[in-house]
């Protein structure tokens, strides 16, 4: 018989503990995190504190950072918590159009192809397995994956983040300044 | 002996098994389309996955879904509540054949 898991039966001490750390995690660790990630130039920060798992994730058009804080629960399979579900929607960044490839189904996600590989929007980059079935993740965009949220042999539910593809840098100004294309 | 159920409903249905759960000490996991990202059962649940749309063809009905969900979150028993797929017997078949327990009648 496992240990009932009731609300009623977090101690005093337990709610004390949580209140502390969410005041930490606030006050202390979001504010801290925010400006390495503006120093930065990255996309994405995450860290661990305890049970606590903190994201702090550039937006897509603003300069401030959006804050992602969720309790990671380390004796449960599968995703920890429902994270943010978008859908496979491009976003542009300060130069780069960037594309995030999201989970069809719930399942075991596998990799197709690894960080650094060029892509074309609809390409496969992975696929969730549907009790047997694979699912494509597909790419969002063309571009480079840059990033894979999740690995190979991870439980994936619907619609959550799995990989990052960022277009090329844009094309320079019609008119502008380049490079002649002598013949040889 | 069920130690962990996948409650496949939403509402107060599903708010109602996770109050059974809780008193019997079984862990829940609560099956939530994306419409219900944030109702009370998904936020009160131990674990909560998320397993299709809005379209409950694609969630709530999907038996695909459900049971994966149940598969990857670690449970052992599946209860559907009312409605949607608690009286689908091709769905009961398919829960029992992936080694778990359908919660609801035997015919």
């Amino acid at each position: 018989m496992p240990e009932p898991h009731r609300q009623s039966d977090r101690t005093a001490a337990a709610r004390q503990a949580d209140h502390a750390s969410l005041v930490h995690i606030s006050e202390g660790l979001v504010p801290a995190l925010v400006a390495r990630l503006q120093a930065s130039g990255l996309g994405e920060l995450e860290v661990r504190e305890g049970d606590w798992k903190v994201r702090v994730r550039r937006p897509a058009t603003t300069g401030s950072a959006v804050r992602r804080a969720e309790r990671a629960r380390p004796a449960v399979h599968g995703p920890a918590a429902p994270a943010a579900a978008r859908a496979a929607e491009p976003v542009r960044t300060s130069d780069r159009e960037r594309g995030v490839a999201t989970s069809p189904a719930v399942g075991v996600f596998r990799a197709i192809a690894a960080a650094g590989a060029r892509v074309r929007q609809g390409d496969r980059i992975g696929t969730v397995d549907l009790l047997g079935i694979p699912q494509d993740v597909v790419a969002p965009i063309d571009g480079t994956l840059v990033e894979l949220f999740i690995e190979t042999g991870d439980a994936v539910e619907y619609g959550e983040e799995i990989a990052a593809v960022e277009a090329p840098a844009p094309l320079p100004e019609p008119g502008a300044e380049g490079d002649e294309v002598t013949p040889a | 002996m069920i130690s962990r159920v996948l409650i496949a409903n939403r509402g107060e249905i599903a708010l109602r098994i996770l109050r059974a759960c809780r008193t019997l000490g079984i862990e829940a996991v609560v099956a939530y389309s994306e419409a219900d990202r944030s109702s009370l059962p998904a936020l009160l649940a131990d674990e909560a996955i998320c397993i299709g749309p809005a379209d409950a063809r694609r969630s709530y009905l999907s038996a695909p879904a459900i049971i994966s969900a149940a598969l990857v979150t670690g449970c052992d028993a599946i209860h559907p509540g009312y409605g949607f797929l608690s009286e689908d017997d091709a769905f009961a078949d398919a829960v029992r054949a992936h080694g778990l327990t359908f919660i609801g009648p035997s015919a």
